[in-house]
C-alpha cells in the first residue's frame, strides 16, 4: 500500500492541476498555462523519485490532451507541437526524478555513515574506558547482533594454546574445533573481508553453520542471513570485527605482561630457596673439609696413619660435596633457571675444563682435534663448562692406564657438533640411552647424575647429546648452537 | 711467608678449624662473627689478610667489604659457599683480591693466601719487568718476550697483558679489563676480551684448551699465571 501512494498522489495532483488550469482559462486567457503541470512533476520527482513523476507527467499529458487541446474531449494527438508537450513533460519528470533521487540516496548514506560512526565511537569509547577487556567485548557482540542479518556474533580467545569462548555466548566443542583450525591456519570459512566490509562467500547460502574469521589473538564467530544485509549493516560488522581484532589483543597483551610477572616471581623464589638449601647443605662440609685438612698439616702432629684416616675422610666429605653440588645444579636445571648465553670460542670452553681438572688428568694423554678457525657458540658458559668438565671425568674414569682421552669439534651452519672420546671398554648397546638418566650408573661409586646434567644442558640450549661406541671406545656427541652473529672485529 | 689473618665467618666450627689450620702454617689468626667487629677488628689489629665470608648475617659480606676498603690495606680474600660467579665478580670489582668457594682444604686456602701477601710485596718493590715462567713483559720499554723472542702487540693487546701482569696471579673481571683497556662505553661486551686473549695467547704460543699464561676464570675474566705457580 505505502509504495502505491506516491502514484496515487500524482495522478490526483495532475488531476487537481488540470482542475486549476481549468478554472483559470475559463476567467482569462493566459497562454503557456501547461507550464503548471511542470511544476508538479518537479515536486513528484523530487519528493519521490522517478516513478511518481513519470505517472504524473502521463496523466497531465493525458488530462492536458483530453480538455484543453482540441479536439477537446478527445485523447487524439494532432499536431507535433502536442507531441513535443508531451516529451518535455516526460523529460522533465526523468531528469528531476533522477536528480532528487540520488540526492536522497546520497542523504540517507551519510546519515547511516553518521550513525555508524556514532555507534563505533560510542564503542570505541565503552570499551577503552573499561578496564575489564571482556565486558568491552560483550557490548561489542551485543552490537552486532542488533545489526540486520547478523543473528549471532560469538569471539573466541586464543592465547597459550587455550582456546575458549570469551563473548557472544555460548560456542559448542565442534565450533571451537573449526575455529581453532581457522586461526592455525589463518584462513576464514564462510566469510571475507574486503574494504573494511564483511562479505559472505558461502558456496550454500541456505547452510546453517556460522562462519569464523580469525583475527590477531582469536576468531569471530558469526551467523550472517542469507538474505544479504544492507551493504551499510555489513560495512559496520566490518568495523566491529577490526575493533574486536584490537580489544582481544590488548587483551593477550595484559595477559602476556601478567604471565612473565608471574614467571620472573616464581623464578626468584626458586633461585631463593636453591641458594638458601646449597648454603644450608654446604656449610656443615665446608667445616667439615677445613677442619679434617687443617688437622692433616705435619706441624698437627699426627702419626702417618692417623693422617692417611683424616685424608680418606676429607675424600668422602669431598664426593658428599660433589654430590650435594649435582643434585643442586640438577634442580637449577629443572627449575629452569634462565641461561646466560654469550658468544664464546669452544677452545676457551675445553681449555678452562682441562685446567680444572689439570691434577686428576696428570698422566693423561689428551689429544685435541679443535680447528682454529671456528666460530664462536652462543651458550652459558659455566653449564656447558660443567658438561666438558663431565664428559671429560667420565672418559677419564673409563680410558685404560696410560689410555687416551680425545676432545674434538666441527661446525656447520648452525651449530657446532662436539664430542668426547675415550680408548676405554664399549658400552653395553642397552645402555647407550640409559647413560644419561637420572641417578643410572656404570659404577658402584658414581652419583649418576654427571651424564644426566650434561644432557639436559645441551637440550636447554636446543642441542642434542647422544653416546656411541666406535672402533676405538665410546663416544659422547653434543650440539650446541652457534653465536649468531659472526663475531670478529 | 707468614702474617696476620683475620677470619669473618658465622659459623664457629669455621672459625675453630680456620684457627687451627692457619696456625699450623705460621699465621697469626683471630676469627670474628660479624661484619661490624671485621671492621672494627681490621682497624684495632690490622691483619694483612682478611678471610671474608659473603653470607655473613646482619652486615652481610658486600657491606662488609665496601666498609673495609677505604681504611684498610689487607688483602681481602672473599669466601663463599655459592657456586654462582655474580658474587665472584661483583666481589672482585668492589675491590676483593680473591676469592674461594666453600668447601675448600687447607692447603688450597693458604696457597692463595700467600699469593695475595706475595703480591702485596711485589706492588711495594715496584718491579719494572714481570716475569712468569719464560714470558717476560717489560713495563719500563713496553716489550714483551717469551724466552727470549720478541712478540709484536697491537696497543690493546699490550694494554690488556699489562693490566693482567700488574695484577699477576689475581683474577680480574672482564668488566675490570674492558673499562680498563677500552674505556667506559666497551663494558658490556665481553667478546672484546675473549677476542683478544685469543689472539694474545696466538702471539704467545698459548694453547687456548691448555693454556700457560693466561687463565679463563669461567664466569668471571682471566688471570696471569702467578711467577711462583710456574715450574
Amino acid at each position: 500500500m505505502r509504495r502505491l501512494a506516491p502514484y496515487a498522489v500524482a495522478i490526483a495532483g495532475a488531476v487537481a492541476v488540470t482542475a486549476a488550469i481549468g478554472l483559470v482559462s475559463t476567467r482569462f486567457q493566459v497562454p503557456g498555462l501547461s507550464a503548471f503541470y511542470l511544476l508538479l512533476v518537479l515536486w513528484l520527482g523530487a519528493t519521490w523519485g522517478r516513478g511518481p513523476a513519470v505517472a504524473g507527467s502521463i496523466a497531465a499529458f493525458l488530462l492536458y490532451d483530453f480538455y484543453f487541446v482540441p479536439p477537446v474531449g478527445t485523447f487524439t494527438v494532432r499536431g507535433p507541437s502536442e507531441f513535443f508537450e508531451l516529451i518535455v513533460l516526460l523529460a522533465v519528470a526523468l531528469v528531476t526524478g533522477q536528480l532528487a533521487g540520488s540526492l536522497r540516496r546520497t542523504q540517507s548514506a551519510a546519515e547511516a555513515l553518521a550513525a555508524d560512526e556514532r555507534a563505533m565511537y560510542e564503542l570505541a569509547t565503552a570499551a577503552l574506558r573499561s578496564p575489564e577487556v571482556t565486558a568491552a567485548l560483550s557490548l561489542l557482540s551485543e552490537r552486532a547482533v542488533r545489526l540486520n542479518g547478523v543473528s549471532r556474533f560469538a569471539l573466541v580467545a586464543m592465547d597459550f594454546g587455550t582456546t575458549a569462548p570469551l563473548a557472544g555466548g555460548e560456542v559448542s566443542a565442534d565450533e571451537l574445533r573449526q575455529a581453532k583450525w581457522a586461526y592455525e591456519n589463518r584462513r576464514a570459512i564462510g566469510v571475507a573481508v574486503s574494504d573494511g566490509a564483511v562479505k559472505l562467500v558461502r558456496t550454500h547460502p541456505e547452510a546453517a553453520e556460522p562462519a569464523y574469521l580469525p583475527l590477531a589473538s582469536g576468531v569471530a564467530v558469526m551467523k550472517i542471513d542469507a538474505g544479504h544485509p544492507d551493504p551499510s549493516d555489513l560495512r559496520m560488522l566490518g568495523a566491529l570485527v577490526g575493533l574486536a581484532d584490537l580489544l582481544l589483543d590488548r587483551r593477550r597483551a595484559v595477559l602476556e605482561a601478567e604471565r612473565a610477572r608471574g614467571f620472573e616471581a616464581s623464578d626468584r623464589l626458586k633461585a631463593a630457596i636453591l641458594s638458601s638449601l646449597s648454603h644450608e647443605l654446604k656449610s656443615p662440609i665446608a667445616s667439615l673439609r677445613a677442619g679434617l685438612t687443617a688437622l692433616t698439616a705435619p706441624q698437627a702432629g699426627l702419626q702417618p696413619e692417623q693422617q692417611e684416616l683424616l685424608r680418606d675422610l676429607d675424600g668422602q666429605a669431598s664426593r658428599l660435596d660433589r654430590l650435594v653440588g649435582d643434585m643442586l645444579a640438577l634442580s637449577r636445571l629443572e627449575a629452569g633457571l634462565e641461561l646466560e648465553r654469550e658468544p664464546i670460542r669452544f677452545a676457551d670452553l675445553v681449555g678452562t675444563a682441562l685446567h680444572q681438572l689439570r691434577p686428576d688428568l696428570k698422566d693423561r694423554d689428551v689429544t685435541l682435534e679443535i680447528d682454529d678457525d671456528l666460530p664462536p657458540v652462543e651458550v652459558d658458559e659455566l653449564q656447558v663448562g660443567r658438561v666438558l668438565t663431565n664428559l671429560i671425568e667420565n672418559a677419564n674414569e673409563w680410558a685404560p692406564a696410560g689410555g687416551r682421552i680425545a676432545v674434538g669439534a666441527s661446525a656447520s651452519e648452525d651449530r657446532l657438533t662436539a664430542w668426547v672420546e675415550n680408548d676405554g671398554p664399549a658400552i653395553a648397546p642397552n645402555d647407550l640411552d640409559r647413560v644419561f638418566e637420572t641417578f643410572w650408573t656404570r659404577r658402584a661409586r658414581g652419583s649418576g647424575l654427571g651424564l644426566a646434567i650434561a644432557k639436559r644442558v645441551v637440550e636447554a640450549h636446543g642441542g642434542t647429546i647422544r653416546a656411541e661406541n666406535r672402533r676405538r671406545g665410546p663416544r659422547f656427541t653434543f650440539t650446541l648452537p652457534l653465536a649468531r652473529v659472526a663475531a670478529s672485529r | 711467608l707468614s702474617g696476620r689473618v683475620l677470619v669473618v665467618d658465622d659459623e664457629v666450627e669455621m672459625q675453630r678449624a680456620l684457627r687451627t689450620g692457619l696456625r699450623y702454617h705460621d699465621f697469626e689468626v683471630r676469627a670474628v662473627g660479624t661484619g661490624e667487629d671485621a671492621v672494627r677488628e681490621a682497624a684495632a689489629w690490622r691483619p694483612d689478610v682478611i678471610l671474608l665470608d659473603l653470607g655473613l648475617p646482619g652486615m652481610d659480606g658486600f657491606a662488609t667489604l665496601r666498609a673495609l676498603r677505604p681504611t684498610t690495606r689487607a688483602g681481602v680474600i672473599v669466601v663463599s659457599v655459592m657456586p654462582g660467579e655474580k658474587d665472584k665478580v661483583r666481589a672482585l670489582d668492589a675491590g676483593a683480591d680473591d676469592y674461594v668457594v666453600k668447601p675448600f682444604g687447607t692447603d688450597e686456602l693458604v696457597a692463595r693466601i700467600r699469593a695475595v701477601l706475595r703480591r702485596q710485596a711485589d706492588v711495594s718493590a715496584g718491579e719494572p719487568v714481570i716475569r712468569t715462567g719464560d714470558l717476560d713483559i717489560d713495563l719500563a720499554r713496553r716489550s714483551v718476550s717469551v724466552g727470549g723472542r720478541v712478540v709484536k702487540l697491537t696497543p690493546t693487546e699490550y694494554e690488556l697483558l699489562r693490566y693482567l701482569a700488574l695484577h699477576a696471579g689475581k683474577p680480574v673481571t672482564h668488566t675490570t679489563l674492558l673499562r680498563q683497556v677500552w674505556g667506559e662505553y666497551a663494558v658490556g661486551d665481553k667478546y672484546n676480551t675473549r677476542y683478544v686473549v685469543a689472539q694474545i695467547r696466538k702471539k704467545l704460543g698459548d694453547d687456548p684448551a691448555n693454556p700457560r699464561y693466561i687463565v679463563n676464570e669461567p664466569g668471571v675474566g682471566y688471570r696471569l699465571t702467578a711467577p711462583d705457580a710456574l715450574g
